[in-house]
């Protein structure tokens, strides 16, 4: 569409905010808003779980598959994949790109080790006879879980684009804000983790 | 001229037609739920009508204050360029017409908050009668006692009784207007509320929560006796089926045995009280037969099961067992509903002849 | 007047005037952006939020006929008793799509329509915050919606009604696929929905003009950036709904089978946790446009604009305390019913504010009578109809004779039609001017109005009576000597009364439109929406106005004089002219450069359906619809955020990135 070729648009209307009502950029606000209708989501799911945690029809219960050593030790994995998402986000805002792509990758990993754990956890339950439509309790388990565990995946998703960015020169200080969303996501699917760990595994039912 | 004489009998007729069509509002709708036939429908009609009554006025005000406000203020009374008063508001107005209806609702709240507590408490001693929904019908079992019986609920008038609501398949919701406010029948869940009717009589009910196909024919009579009646109908529900005499009834029972009815439907009930209990394919539950003919509705309560003299409705009962899907919408291919048995007319008639021995 | 210059566009029906589809190889090759779209194509991969506001409401406007003719098929089939015209299995689809189509794809649409069109516009922004994300609700709604339709050829609609109380919509008891296409739809949908709420929140809190502070927002944006946070927070509960139910149908899990000890209710509380805010996300868009028409036409401003914002606001985190009001018959336990019926019985007052603040904002006034003031006052009235039936609903022991009746059908019309819609017919007829530069006809509008007013209360208003008369909902028949028969049969009547009063409406567009004056400010506005060309052009404000007042267009009109009167200093145009030519001054020799067309939201949202059609019936085709939905995500991220025909430096980096991959 053309233009009168007469004026500017400031460029903070689009995106690049410099100069917002609020001062935060729209992206970053984008985001807490899009978090913030997550939390509902979350919440409808761990209330489903929690008022079916007990129903396990014939099925084995959660004490009977639960291993919580290996669980702990997955959660302690995805809770170290934050401070290394910080110190990504530290070394992009230094403009030290090689730093930042050690980070990122770092955590990348450590979030595709938990679902790896996840995983292997869901295969094991399985075998031991806790099918997705075993129980109340294993539907929603599964349920609960596996939302988490995808959330978990579009994560790593995004770091891996942040790293092939970085490569290909298209991510520096000027995007350090970028990183910080993703990082803010990426805090956000932890936090929820440990509600959900310490729901789910923690508390007997 | 004559087509304003035409015009002014129009005119008339029409005025008729409006004062008859206003009258309506007064004709009889056995389902009303401004007519109060027992104690607890009374309570939430004493707490309702001055709630209308209130609203009622709240919305004349707010109509006429609209109305006034556009005589008075209409354009077309001032001067084109006269320019109103630019009042951006007058926060002690405000609050005050903030606080107003908060009162108005403090005021409605302590009575409702009350009649809630009063319904939900449970009479001491009263009779107990299990109520459980199913697609398309009711059943209505008498602990206690060895009586099953289907879509008319059958109570002492003047006592209160307390009714157990359950569901064996989906959400159904029992109401009889005139005795209380509906309950639903959730499968798993089982919730009381008590029911009395002050006078002997029948009255209509109906399932109100949506639940599938025929939800419009699962319908309820509620059919409140003297005691004395009451106990003589209690005492006539707990015998078994006597055994047929005619010839044409024993072929009739030959029939349903044969044809296997007796896998869902029960005659004689003796000794048989089914748990409510959930079945997600509903066969194996049909309405109990013992008693059929004390029974005035069949079928949900969608049809008379007598004519209005007493005496059977044999066309509508020999139709359902012909081909029993086309008269009510069910799904029988997924067992929820009777199927059509293809009976021969002379298997009908001696079915016919049988159930009418079911008094 | 018309103001017509060379190098604006026409309207927004005009083609542009750009030079073909001229494209720039970007580094990464594939994924060039088109700089220009011509034609029909302008329209598919446009992001100007004016456009697709106009999409929202001419697609809202499809489905309103789609959601219309089931209602007139269910009063045929009531018009009397034992009625022969449906079957009970297609009423039961016919009530079910009835309702889910005029809820999800035509009133939230057309909440949505306005909302698009006008915020920006109204808080002197040249676009919303994500134009790319914004294609993409419209066209995910717009798939979705299509979804939902396609189940009627497709095995059979859903008929578990718009609640879709389960188990009733568990395969047992619903067999066709007509459950599957529901749930899915509601999550495309859902998606649509919250995506835009994102987007629409960020515009309000962030891209005001300057001097713009809340309180000095227009109201109409006050109630939409309200009706976003419902959304934001509502859809998701709805989604988790229709997760469940969609993992039951499908998959096999139990989460609403009985047998396995499930809890029919966890439905019902997951559906009215969304439920209960819905409506009022529905019917708030429709106050913040009385909250507008009103002072217009009333030459006043609105009376106690802070107490209509903060009653808005109070309606709307009241809205997610009182869900269980639906369910005061399910068996919640009295302390719960009280607790609840407070809850609700407190939400009038909110209510009541604003409709007493209306009366206040025309007492007073210079009252002009045009379709769209007569719309709005019709919508005070019927809604306060309406809202009295729901203070009586509160009351939670009537409430048990009054639920699942007429009474509550008549009841959710009366708001939702008699206020909602006429509403939305107010705003249609208010901003049309602006919108396509040409008024719809004044004659044809009264004759539409008293049409659809007589038409609305002639079918809804008699089913106060019926409900109080036990009639109940959801049934596709009913039995003579109910005392129901004529009251039936008048609502019918009034039904096809009431769906002729919008052929008059289509008439009138038809009739109107080749009287075009592009008049700035048609009806002497007050807010700075007017403040522009009609229609505006893309980059919406030549300059972006500075705002000192709510208000704002009306004070740079009138001003007191000496003896403190108040008078007309200049027409709405004359400072448009001011204006534009400040804006050449100031801006001579600059370039102003606009997000550019883009392909991938339609892209991106084509392969939502796909996916649900795989889920229901080949997984091969969900795998490929993903695939098509994962490509349309790499080409966004991937594409310059504007076209690199006049960039300034390096193309930034798209802004969406992180939120479009999240």
């Amino acid at each position: 569409m053309q233009m009168p070729a007469a004026y500017e648009v400031a460029p903070d209307d689009f995106g690049e905010g410099h100069h917002t009502t609020t001062g935060l950029s729209n992206t970053k606000l984008g985001m807490w808003a899009f978090l913030g209708s997550e939390c509902l989501l979350f919440g409808g799911l761990i209330s489903t779980y929690m008022l079916y945690r007990g129903r396990v029809a014939a099925g084995p219960g959660p004490e009977d598959v639960f291993d919580i050593p290996f669980t702990s030790i997955s959660s302690f994995v995805l809770l170290m994949s934050s401070l290394t998402m910080v110190l990504a986000v530290v070394s992009i805002a230094q403009g030290d790109l090689k730093r930042f792509r050690t980070w990122v990758l770092t955590t990348a990993f450590l979030g595709a080790v938990f679902v790896s754990g996840q995983a292997y956890e869901f295969t094991v339950f399985y075998r031991e006879g806790l099918g997705f439509t075993t129980s109340l309790f294993s539907s929603s388990f599964y349920v609960l879980t596996g939302f988490h565990g995808v959330h978990v995946t579009f994560g790593i998703m995004m770091l891996l684009a942040l790293f092939g960015l970085s490569l290909r020169g298209r991510l520096g200080v000027g995007q350090a804000e970028t990183v910080e969303i993703v990082g803010l996501y990426w805090h956000f699917v932890d936090i929820v983790w440990i509600v959900i760990f310490t729901v789910v595994y923690l508390i007997p039912a | 001229m004559s087509r304003r004489r035409d015009a002014r009998r129009w005119l008339l007729a029409v005025g008729v037609g409006l004062v008859l069509v206003l009258t309506a509002c007064a004709e009889d709708a056995p389902q009303d739920t401004l007519q109060p036939k027992g104690p607890e429908a009374q309570t939430i009609h004493n707490l309702i009508v001055p709630i209308f009554v209130v609203a009622g006025v709240v919305g004349l005000l707010v109509f006429a204050a609209v109305a006034f406000v556009m005589v008075k203020y209409r354009a077309g009374k001032f001067h084109a360029t006269d320019v109103p008063e630019q009042v951006h508001g007058n926060p002690k107005l405000e609050i005050g017409w903030t606080i107003l209806p908060a009162i108005i609702m403090a005021a409605i709240a302590v009575p409702t908050v009350s009649v809630i507590f009063d319904l939900a408490s449970k009479p001491t001693d009263a009779m107990e009668i299990n109520v459980v929904g199913q697609q398309w019908w009711w059943e209505f079992d008498y602990p206690g006692t060895n009586v099953v019986t289907a879509n008319e609920i059958v109570i002492p008038a003047g006592e209160p009784v307390v009714v157990n609501i359950t569901s064996r398949d989906v959400i159904h919701s029992f109401w009889v207007p005139g005795l209380n406010g509906k309950k639903d029948a959730v499968p798993g869940r089982t919730s009381s509320i008590t029911i009395q009717a002050d006078e002997p009589g029948r009255y209509m009910g109906a399932c109100t929560e949506y639940c599938g196909l025929s939800h419009a024919n699962m319908r309820i009579v509620a059919v409140a006796l003297t005691p004395d009646d009451f106990d003589e109908w209690l005492a006539n529900q707990e015998t078994a089926a006597a055994a047929p005499t005619g010839a044409d009834a024993r072929a009739g029972l030959e029939v349903f045995n044969g044809r296997g009815c007796g896998a869902c439907h029960m005659i004689d009930g003796a000794g048989v009280t089914q748990q409510p209990q959930v079945v997600p394919l509903v066969s194996g539950v049909a309405p109990n037969l013992t008693h059929l003919m004390s029974r005035d509705v069949f079928a949900g309560a969608m049809f008379p099961l007598k004519n209005p003299d007493g005496t059977l409705n044999r066309p509508l009962l020999e139709a359902w067992l012909r081909n029993s899907p086309a008269m009510k919408p069910m799904y029988p291919q997924g067992g929820r509903g009777m199927p059509a048995q293809g009976l021969t007319e002379q298997q009908i008639d001696d079915l016919v002849a049988y159930l009418s021995t079911l008094k | 007047m018309a103001i017509v210059e060379q190098d604006r566009p026409a309207g927004p029906l005009a083609l542009p005037a750009g030079d073909g589809e001229h494209r720039e190889r970007e580094p990464l090759g594939v994924f060039s952006r088109p700089v220009h779209a011509r034609g029909w194509r302008s329209w598919l991969f446009t992001v100007d939020h004016k456009r697709i506001g106009i999409m929202y409401g001419a697609a809202a406007l499809f489905f309103l006929i789609l959601g219309g003719v089931p209602a007139l098929l269910i009063r045929a089939q009531l018009a009397g008793p034992n009625g022969t015209v449906l079957t009970a299995d297609q009423y039961n689809q016919v009530m079910t799509m009835h309702g889910t189509v005029m809820i999800f794809l035509v009133v939230m649409p057309i909440g949505a329509c306005f909302i698009n069109y006008l915020v920006p516009l109204q808080i002197g922004a040249r676009d919303v915050a994500f134009p790319r994300l914004n294609a993409l609700s419209f066209w995910t709604f717009l798939f979705g919606g299509l979804f939902l339709n396609l189940s009627w050829i497709l095995g059979g609609a859903p008929d578990g009604g718009w609640f879709s109380y389960a188990p009733n919509t568990g395969v047992v008891f619903s067999p066709t696929h007509g459950m599957d296409f529901w749930a899915l739809t509601i999550i495309i949908t859902g998606i649509a929905s919250s995506v835009g709420a994102v987007n629409l929140i960020v515009t309000m809190l962030n891209m005001r003009a300057p001097g713009m502070s809340l309180m000095r927002m227009p109201i109409f944006t006050w109630m939409a950036l309200v009706t976003q946070f419902l959304l934001l927070f509502a859809i998701p509960v709805l989604t988790v709904a229709a997760f469940l139910l969609f993992f039951d149908r499908r998959f096999g899990a139990n989460f609403f089978d009985v047998s396995q000890g499930a809890d029919p209710l966890l439905w019902q509380h997951l559906f009215w946790i969304f439920g209960h805010p819905e409506v009022y996300l529905m019917i708030l868009p429709a106050f913040g446009i009385v909250s507008e028409v009103l002072p217009v036409f009333a030459r006043k401003p609105l009376f106690g604009y802070p107490f209509v914002v903060f009653s808005g606001v109070a309606i709307a985190f009241m809205g997610f305390g009182v869900w269980a009001h639906h369910m005061f018959a399910s068996g919640l336990g009295p302390v719960s019913v009280a607790a609840f019926a407070l809850a609700t019985m407190f939400i009038a007052v909110p209510t009541g504010v604003k409709i007493i603040n209306w009366v206040a904002t025309m007492w007073g006034g210079r009252l002009k009578f045009d379709p769209a003031m007569l719309f709005a006052i019709a919508l005070v009235l019927q809604f306060t109809l309406g809202g009295l039936s729901g203070v009586t609903h509160a009351i939670a022991p009537a409430d048990t004779q009054q639920t699942d009746t007429y009474y509550i059908v008549a009841h959710f019309h009366y708001v939702l039609f008699g206020g909602a819609l006429f509403g939305f017919v107010a705003g249609w007829y208010f901003w049309w001017p602006k919108v396509f530069g040409y008024k719809l006809n004044r004659t044809l509008g009264l004759v539409h109005f008293w049409w659809m007013v007589i038409g609305f209360n002639l079918t809804f208003g008699f089913m106060h009576i019926l409900g109080l008369q036990g009639m109940p909902r959801r049934i596709y028949t009913y039995a003579d000597g109910m005392g129901w028969n004529l009251w039936n049969m008048v609502s019918t009547a009034g039904a096809f009364i009431l769906a002729t009063s919008f052929i008059v409406f289509f008439v009138n567009i038809f009739v109107s439109r080749k009287h075009k004056t592009h008049e700035v400010d048609p009806w002497d506005a007050r807010s700075i929406e007017w403040m522009t060309s009609s229609p505006p052009p893309a980059h919406n404000f030549d300059e972006i106005p500075v705002v000192h007042h709510l208000d704002e267009f009306w004070y740079r009109k009138y001003a007191e004089d000496d003896d403190g009167q108040l008078v007309q200093i200049a027409t709405g145009d004359e400072v448009y002219r001011k204006e534009l030519a400040q804006a050449e001054q100031d801006h001579a020799a600059e370039h102003m450069h606009m997000p550019s067309v883009s392909y991938w939201p339609i892209v991106f949202s084509a392969g939502l359906p796909l996916v649900g059609l795989g889920m229901i019936f080949n997984l091969g085709l969900a795998v490929l619809g993903g695939l098509v939905s994962l490509v349309a995500l790499f080409g966004w991220v991937l594409e310059p955020s504007v076209a690199p025909e006049d960039s300034h430096g390096p193309a930034p980096a798209s802004e969406e990135e992180a939120v479009s991959v999240g």
